[in-house]
């Protein structure tokens, strides 16, 4: 098996973890996360004196930058664990929510809900994990061929997915309710603007459940990773762990899209430069993606709340400006 | 591949359209030839415009135009209009040939329009390319403030040769602004924030002929100085904004005021107003109703 997976660029992992030098990366990664929390609530659109707040100022720092700070930490975590998990699985280091349509398939779960159960405030994240989970399993089916899955039928899956996604979604604009739907084009390229704390309570929630169970499955991932007839032979039931990673990505996926439409390629970046650093033992790159995810999402956020204040752009903008040219490099590596 | 195959019988189609549209006019225009005389009128533009001396098949693919051609009482003209035209009701029972931003070029040219009207706040400008090539005459609106909005009245009363309904019409707006000018003279100017969508927070900037409207009705637009037309506001600049009271554009997205704003003074002072968005969005002919609407909520004491 693992011979048909030869352009396979995910190596397994060599060495142990747990060592010093990983806990030393874990404890600066952290500080760093705090550091760029801090930052990012000292910038903004309107300038706050920290020392001397007086009601508005508390209300601009508390209602409205701080929820969408915390927000954007909770899904860029959200989103890199997905893309870890879902590379991971599938042994490609292209596979990322957003090229895979995953976010699409959220995206549409999303505005469905929004069209036909506007008052039941469940049903976003609800439709969002159910579309993230058939654009998962539909993608998963088109790539598995019988010479095993190779990096070009993944992406060029994704690629269908996306499209016939996107046709859709172009349907429900122009045939439901125009004003109904018209804030979603803004929401489509990942937007943060409608942080609101409860938003942000549930994303955590997800992120840090989804963190926590892939991090448990981490070892059989590493096993899988070898290729997944050696992993059964190591007592690996794979079929579980597939589901497991599949649902866990598309909970992490539906509730980060719910929140902020979609913000791509921060599945595809962040843990590509946390392998840089650490290498490919999943016991590592998952709870690091998950600091780094936060990290990169708070960051380009506040790039897209004050580079052209007080006008605002899409955080979905910024994350692509970046991604878009790290997975051309990818590719031709690969 | 594919793409080659779908437009073929479209191609078709068009095809056998001009023909007979050919076939058709060819026969007319032996009859009528010496009565069908065109003549040469200019557009907001600049752009020469050759249109019959009488024109009997227009289309409006705008409803600010639609709202215009009716109010100099050209309305029966109108053959094809876009499914945004809703006012006056009459406009609802024309032909719909497009949504204002992806009209359908085979049901314009299969309506056989003398003319086809396009304002700038759609965005067309493309589209009134592709009606260029099939020998369409385009017209073209783009007026800059509140008078050359109302000025564009006198040129559909050129167009349509009702000169007269338009005149008197003109004057009669001018004379309503001019009352409201009178009115508000004086009056400390209010200080308004027009929310154009709640989630995401759009309002008007700069370029938004509504920052004149505002003006004009004895306010001021909180968001005069930021640039673009209708740009996304960043939420700690609206609540540090301070309005003294919040104008809807009344949608379906937009019936209450963002919760940012729920300790501004306008929020407080109950000076939150909901004014039909078609009627405050439309550089048309109504946009002296919703300033009426709007001098009134902001001086009730004056009217």
């Amino acid at each position: 098996m693992s011979s048909g997976l030869s352009n396979n660029r995910i190596k397994p992992p060599a060495t142990a973890c747990g060592s010093d030098r990983s806990l030393r990366l874990g404890g600066s990664l952290i500080l760093l996360l705090l550091i760029t929390l801090l930052a990012a609530a000292l910038l903004g659109s309107e300038r706050l004196s920290f020392f001397d707040l007086n009601d508005q100022q508390r209300s601009i720092l508390f209602d409205i930058r701080l929820p969408r700070i915390l927000l954007g930490a909770c899904v860029g975590a959200s989103l890199a664990v997905a893309g870890a998990g879902l590379q991971a699985l599938l042994r490609n280091p292209l596979a990322e929510p957003y090229l895979l349509g995953v976010s699409n398939g959220a995206a549409l779960g999303t505005m469905l809900a929004f069209a036909f159960f506007e008052s039941w405030s469940f049903a976003r994240p609800i439709f969002a994990f159910a579309g993230a989970g058939i654009a998962t399993f539909a993608v998963y089916q088109m790539a598995k061929g019988r010479a095993g899955m190779n990096v070009e039928r993944l992406v060029l899956s994704g690629v269908i997915v996306t499209t016939f996604l996107s046709s859709i979604i172009v349907l429900m604009t122009s045939l439901l309710d125009a004003a109904k739907l018209r804030g979603f084009t803004f929401w489509l390229l990942g937007d943060l603007s409608q942080a609101t704390i409860d938003g942000f309570y549930f994303t955590l929630a997800a992120a840090v459940v989804g963190t926590i169970v892939l991090s448990s499955q981490a070892k059989a991932l590493n096993l899988m990773m070898i290729g997944e007839r050696d992993a059964f032979d190591f007592g690996v039931e794979v079929g579980r762990v597939r589901i497991i990673v599949f649902s866990l990505s598309s909970i992490l996926v539906g509730t980060a899209v719910a929140a902020s439409g979609s913000v791509g390629y921060v599945g595809l970046i962040v843990p590509h430069l946390v392998r840089l650093a650490i290498g490919s033992d999943n016991r590592l790159v998952v709870p690091f993606s998950a600091i780094s995810g936060a990290i990169f999402v708070v960051l380009a956020d506040t790039v897209a709340r004050t580079a052209i204040a007080p006008r605002e752009l899409p955080v979905g903008a910024i994350t692509a400006l970046i991604g878009a040219p790290l997975f051309i490099y990818l590719l031709k590596r690969s | 591949m594919l793409r080659n195959f779908r437009l073929q019988p479209k191609r078709l189609v068009v095809a056998v359209i001009l023909v007979s549209a050919a076939v058709t006019f060819g026969c007319e225009s032996k009859i009528n030839q010496p009565y069908s005389d065109t003549r040469e009128v200019t557009d907001d533009l600049g752009r020469t415009v050759s249109v019959p001396n009488r024109i009997e098949r227009a289309i409006s693919l705008a409803p600010n135009l639609t709202e215009m051609i009716f109010a100099v009482g050209a309305g029966g003209k109108l053959v094809g209009v876009t499914t945004f035209c809703n006012y006056p009701v009459e406009a609802q029972q024309i032909r719909k040939v497009s949504d204002t931003q992806t009209p359908n070029i085979e049901s314009i040219i299969a309506l056989k329009p003398d003319i086809v009207f396009i304002s700038t706040a759609s965005q067309l400008e493309t589209f009134m390319q592709t009606l260029e090539a099939q020998k369409i005459a385009v017209y073209v609106t783009n007026p800059q403030n509140v008078d050359e909005i109302i000025g564009n009245l006198r040129q559909f009363g050129t167009l349509f040769q009702s000169e007269g309904k338009a005149e008197t019409l003109i004057s009669e707006l001018f004379r309503r602004i001019a009352e409201i000018g009178r009115k508000v003279d004086g009056q400390e100017k209010v200080r308004i924030f027009v929310q154009i969508s709640n989630e995401p927070l759009f309002t008007i900037g700069s370029e938004s002929f509504l920052t004149e409207i505002i003006e004009r009705s004895g306010g001021v637009s909180v968001t005069k100085d930021v640039a673009t037309a209708y740009p996304k506001l960043s939420k700690e600049t609206a609540l540090a904004l301070n309005p003294e009271a919040i104008i809807l554009s009344d949608s379906d997205d937009n019936k209450e005021p963002n919760y940012v704003f729920k300790n501004s003074p306008a929020f407080r002072n109950g000076k939150i107003f909901r004014i039909n968005a078609d009627m405050i969005s439309r550089p048309g002919p109504r946009l002296v109703d919703a300033m009426e609407q709007l001098a009134t909520a902001l001086h009730p004491e004056k009217f």
